[in-house]
This record gives structure tokens, C-alpha cells and sequence, in this order.
């Protein structure tokens, strides 16, 4: 929903620029629209949390009377109460307390995160050398596209028999849930790149690597983005799926074991954490991708 | 007031080039294209779109390869590109991820180069009028400032050739006929040797020594028209000139005897 708000400020700037026809080459008038759209952009922010904040407040409504007036079991829907009653319990604890969110908590994002960088770095790189080889992409093309149909979830207990119910095997199908997104946006990303400013580079005898550094990757840098924040979810998603086939702690474990004990708060309290801490990694993605993709909020050029 | 040597700086002998596409089969695009430019000339190539002028660019600029003929440019067979020449493209073709300061330097950090020359990138954006824009970011900028930065850039190894393929081509008519004027005095301060592709029968005629016109595709040479029209010319001083209409409808009679004929 940010980027309507990216495309209504782009506009503007962008029918300015168009009809500049001052005769004092000096005057900027392009660059003065760029405060009113930074304006423009923070308060559709605001507009867009006022927004999700009251559908919070509907669903938390519809919640509580579903309970209530409803009758629905807690075996089904439990109080918004015992869920914060469970998440009370998990959070107020000493970190280092084994009853306490923080350490499996600690356990499936540093997995995640390992197989996230591992993922993506491989993505990136493999990526990279399919785009500008096309003996490289003819090799690797059709197995990626063939491991990409499959369902990867499907290969998890294939990969706990290779690496054991470690963190390796966590680490491992976290990594190969992210490697796909980001290898095929980067590819598509790299071969985007405007045959004109490949040309450029060439009329410049630039290396190869200088027009992959300097053209071609910040070229693929929203695409790459794209597929990060995909990955930083299926990382994620695959750690607890591995955790979920066995290990010795994780948040995966914590919603097993409060399955096995039936208590459906103690799941929902688990997710809540799991759905909050999906938001907090979305957004930094997000965040980094404004600080580093900077050109791309007012249109092209 | 030109001083030229008799060598030619850019010389094109029996050019030809044939695009072999899985779509449309061959495309013939230019047929035995001969064209000398001296040291110091200023030449514009007038021609019915699609008639071969950007394919005879790209070439001189080691883009493309010719499949007959042969290009030198200072004397040296073209046979890639050199990075000697500069080359304006089109669109102003900045990179919208580079400030306008670092666009203008691409030239001076790649292939090989790694030369500080600040100062001269400086003076560069100064002559432009774009001092006080190298901090900002190409979409800070209008169409017009892009150009000129574009050109900059062209300008950036101080190359003795430029090569500009219908540069103002997207701009509007005022800002097009300012951006001539600059660069008839860019032109005349550095003496470049300069072959620039229009669309525009006045901004060839303004700008050129020689203008030269191409026949519809496979493109060939119909006419090389020097322009004796005494320097610096102004816009509002041009057209009065006793040669100016002369040239203007012997140009134009010959772009509406091919088809799809551009009107300026
Ligand atoms: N890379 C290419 N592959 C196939 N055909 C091409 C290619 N580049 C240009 N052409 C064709 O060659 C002809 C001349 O193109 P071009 O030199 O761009 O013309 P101009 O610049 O005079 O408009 C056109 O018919 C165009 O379609
Ligand atoms: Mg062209």
C-alpha cells in the first residue's frame, strides 16, 4: 500500500519536469516538489496504520463476542484473555528460563537467519551467473524451475535424515526455502537492464564486472528486494516446518508441545509472537529497501 | 575561423550492414555508405526514420559490427569500442542511482581508468550550468539539465570525436533550440570533431558544417550539403540568412522524395 502512496507523489515531480521551460537554466523547479512529496507520502502512512489499527480493534471485537455470546469452546477459539494470559506468561519471564519465548525464540531466528543469508547469498550468486551466462542459465534454468514446482516443504524430512535434528537441518530448509525467490528475482532483475545503459557502459570499454556492479545490480536492487522479502518469510516458515519434524527447542517445539497438552492459548500466543516478529522482519526489509533503492521512489528518471 | 587538416578524423568507406532477425527475416540497413568527416567539422545526418542513421553511429562507435566496409576513426580501424569516443545517446541515459556529479565521472572510474580529475568534472557541470546541480540526483533534473549532463559525460575523457544520436530529440522546441546554442559554443570552445543525428531540419542546418542526407532504407548518402552560414549563428538570425531557405527546402525536397518523411 506504500507504493500507491510512492505513485501519487511521483506525479507531480514527474509533470514538472516535463514542462520545464523556464529560460534560467538555474531554476529548480523539479527539485522544490520533492518536500511536498515526502509530505505526501508520511501522511498516507498514517492514514493506512489508522486504517489497520481499527481492523485490529474489529477483529479483536468479533473475537470477544464470538466468545462470549457465541459460545464458541476454548478448545476451538480460546479468550483473548488466556491468550494474554499465555503470552504474559512466556514474556515475563527471566530470558534465560527455559519457560520463557527467548529462547526458543533466539533458536529459530539465528536458524533462520542463518539460512536466510545462506539462502539468499546463494540466490543472488547463482542469480548473477545466470544472467550473464547464457551457458549458465541453460544448465541451471531447468532444474530450477523443476526444484521450484516442487512443493520444497515436500523435501524437509529428506534434508533431517541428511543433517540430523541439529540446527542444521533448520538451517538448512530455511535456506532453500529463501534461495528461490531471490534467485529468480535477480535474474530477472539482472536481465532487465535497459540495453541502453548497457551500451553505455561498452562505448566506455567498461569490464564486465563494472557493468555488473555499477548498471546491472543496482539495476536488479528492487527486484532483489522483492525477493528478500519473500525469503526473510519462507527462512522463517522453514525453521519451524523443520522444527515441527523434530528438535530440541524452537518456537516450532512450543506450539508442538502445547498441541500435545491442548492448549490452544499457548498456541495462539505462539503464533501471535511468530505473526509479530513475520511484521518486525517484513518491515526492516522494507525499511532497508527505502534507504538503499533511494532513486526509485519518483518514477524513472 | 575553423582551423581543419585535410585528414579525415572519422572516414567511412563502402559501409554496409544487414540485421538477420528471427521475426522479419533481413533487414537491409545501410548500403556501400561513404562519408569522410575532418578534424574539427561539425557534420549532421538527416534521414527517414529507420533508414540506418543510428546503426551507422553505433558502428563507429564499435556498438555494432559492419559487415562490409571499413570504419576508421583518427586513423585506427574501428573494430569495438574504444572508449576515445564520447557518445550522447538519445534519452540522456544518466543512471538514476548515481548523483549527477557521479554520473558525469562514470567515464573517468571505468574500464581502466581510476583518475581523481575532480576538478575537471567541475569545470565540466560549470560550463553546463549545472554547478550547482552535481549533488542531486537525475530525476532532480529536467529533461533539458539531463541532456546536459549527458553531454558532460560524453565530454568526461575529453575525447577528440563525439558521437550524438539525435540527442534533443525528446525535449520541447524552446529548450531544444537553447540546448543548440550550447552546444555550438561547447563546439566551438573545444573543438570537437562532431557527428550528431537529427530528426530536425533547422536544428541540422543551425548546428552544421555539412549536412548530410540518407535515403530511405538501405540507407545510402543522397546529398552532403555544406553549410555556409558564418559562426556563431543565432536562431534569430539564421533564417533571414540569403542561403538558409535555399538549404532548408533542397533538404526537405529530399527527405519527401523517400517514404515516411519527417516534417520539421
Ligand atoms: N539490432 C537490430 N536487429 C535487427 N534490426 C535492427 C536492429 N537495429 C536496427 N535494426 C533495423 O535496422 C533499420 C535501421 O535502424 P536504425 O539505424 O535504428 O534507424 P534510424 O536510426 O535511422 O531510425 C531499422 O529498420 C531497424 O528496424
Ligand atoms: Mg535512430
Amino acid at each position: 500500500m506504500t507504493n500507491t502512496g510512492t505513485q501519487v507523489g511521483a506525479d507531480p515531480a514527474t509533470l514538472l519536469d516535463q514542462t520545464e521551460m523556464s529560460l534560467d537554466p538555474e531554476a529548480p523547479e523539479a527539485a522544490d516538489a520533492a518536500p511536498s512529496t515526502r509530505r505526501r507520502r508520511n501522511r498516507y502512512t498514517v492514514d493506512g496504520s489508522v486504517i489497520a489499527g481499527f481492523g485490529l480493534i474489529v477483529l479483536i471485537a468479533g473475537w470477544i463476542s464470538a466468545v462470549r455470546f457465541m459460545h464458541v469452546p476454548a478448545y476451538i477459539l480460546p479468550a483473548p484473555e488466556a491468550v494474554l494470559r499465555a503470552l504474559w506468561a512466556g514474556l515475563a519471564v527471566n530470558p534465560a528460563s527455559p519457560q520463557g519465548y527467548y529462547l526458543p525464540l533466539w533458536s529459530t531466528l539465528s536458524n533462520a537467519a542463518a539460512g536466510f543469508a545462506i539462502g539468499t547469498g546463494m540466490g543472488l550468486l547463482l542469480g548473477s551467473l545466470m544472467a550473464e551466462s547464457r551457458m549458465v542459465e541453460k544448465l541451471l534454468m531447468p532444474y530450477a524451475f523443476a526444484l521450484q514446482s516442487l512443493p520444497k516443504v515436500a523435501i524437509a524430512p529428506l534434508i533431517v535424515i541428511w543433517f540430523g535434528f541439529g540446527d542444521g537441518s533448520k538451517v538448512a530448509i530455511a535456506a532453500l526455502l529463501a534461495f528461490f525467490p531471490v534467485l529468480i528475482n535477480s535474474f530477472t532483475g539482472l536481465r532487465s537492464t535497459e540495453p541502453e545503459r548497457i551500451d553505455l557502459m561498452r562505448s566506455l570499454s567498461a569490464t564486465r564486472f563494472e557493468t555488473y556492479r555499477i548498471v546491472k545490480l543496482p539495476n536488479a536492487a528492487p527486484f532483489i528486494f522483492a525477493g528478500l522479502d519473500m525469503a526473510v518469510v519462507y527462512a522463517l516458515l522453514g525453521a519451524i516446518v523443520a522444527e515441527f519434524l523434530g528438535a530440541q527447542q524452537g518456537m516450532g517445539v512450543v506450539i508442538t508441545q502445547a498441541q500435545a497438552v491442548s492448549d490452544v492459548a499457548g498456541v495462539f500466543a505462539a503464533l501471535v509472537i511468530l505473526g509479530a516478529l513475520g511484521i518486525v522482519l517484513h518491515t526492516s526489509i522494507r525499511r532497508l529497501e527505502h534507504r538503499v533503492v533511494h532513486w526509485g521512489r519518483r518514477g524513472k528518471q | 575561423m575553423n582551423t581543419r587538416s585535410t585528414r579525415p578524423l572519422i572516414d567511412i568507406e563502402n559501409a554496409s550492414k544487414t540485421y538477420v532477425t528471427a521475426s522479419s527475416g533481413q533487414v537491409h540497413a545501410l548500403e556501400r555508405v561513404n562519408l569522410a568527416i575532418l578534424e574539427g567539422e561539425f557534420v549532421c545526418v538527416v534521414g527517414p526514420s529507420g533508414c540506418g542513421k543510428s546503426t551507422l553511429l553505433r558502428m563507429l562507435a564499435g556498438l555494432d559490427e559492419c559487415d562490409g566496409g571499413r570504419l576508421t576513426l583518427a586513423g585506427r580501424e574501428v573494430e569495438g569500442p574504444s572508449g576515445e569516443v564520447g557518445v550522447v545517446f538519445q534519452a540522456a541515459n544518466l543512471l538514476p542511482w548515481l548523483t549527477v556529479r557521479e554520473n558525469v565521472r562514470l567515464p573517468l572510474r571505468v574500464g581502466g581508468r581510476h583518475e581523481p580529475a575532480d576538478t575537471r568534472i567541475d569545470d565540466l557541470l560549470a560550463m553546463a550550468g549545472l554547478g550547482d546541480f552535481g549533488g542531486r540526483y537525475p530525476y532532480e533534473l529536467s529533461g533539458g539539465m539531463q541532456q546536459r549532463a549527458g553531454i558532460c559525460r560524453a565530454l568526461a575523457r575529453n575525447p577528440q570525436i563525439l558521437l550524438m544520436d539525435e540527442p534533443f530529440g525528446a525535449l520541447d522546441a524552446l529548450t531544444r533550440e537553447r540546448m543548440n546554442i550550447e552546444l555550438q559554443r561547447i563546439w566551438q570552445s573545444n573543438r570537437k570533431t562532431i557527428m550528431l543525428i537529427t530528426h530536425s531540419i533547422s536544428e541540422a542546418i543551425f548546428l552544421a558544417d555539412r549536412v548530410v542526407v540518407m535515403s530511405a532504407r538501405p540507407g545510402r548518402i543522397l546529398a552532403d550539403l555544406p553549410v555556409p552560414i558564418p559562426r556563431p549563428r543565432s536562431f534569430d538570425t539564421i533564417v533571414s540568412h540569403e542561403r538558409y531557405a535555399g538549404l532548408a527546402s533542397a533538404i526537405r525536397g529530399l527527405l519527401n522524395a523517400q517514404e515516411g518523411a519527417p516534417n520539421d
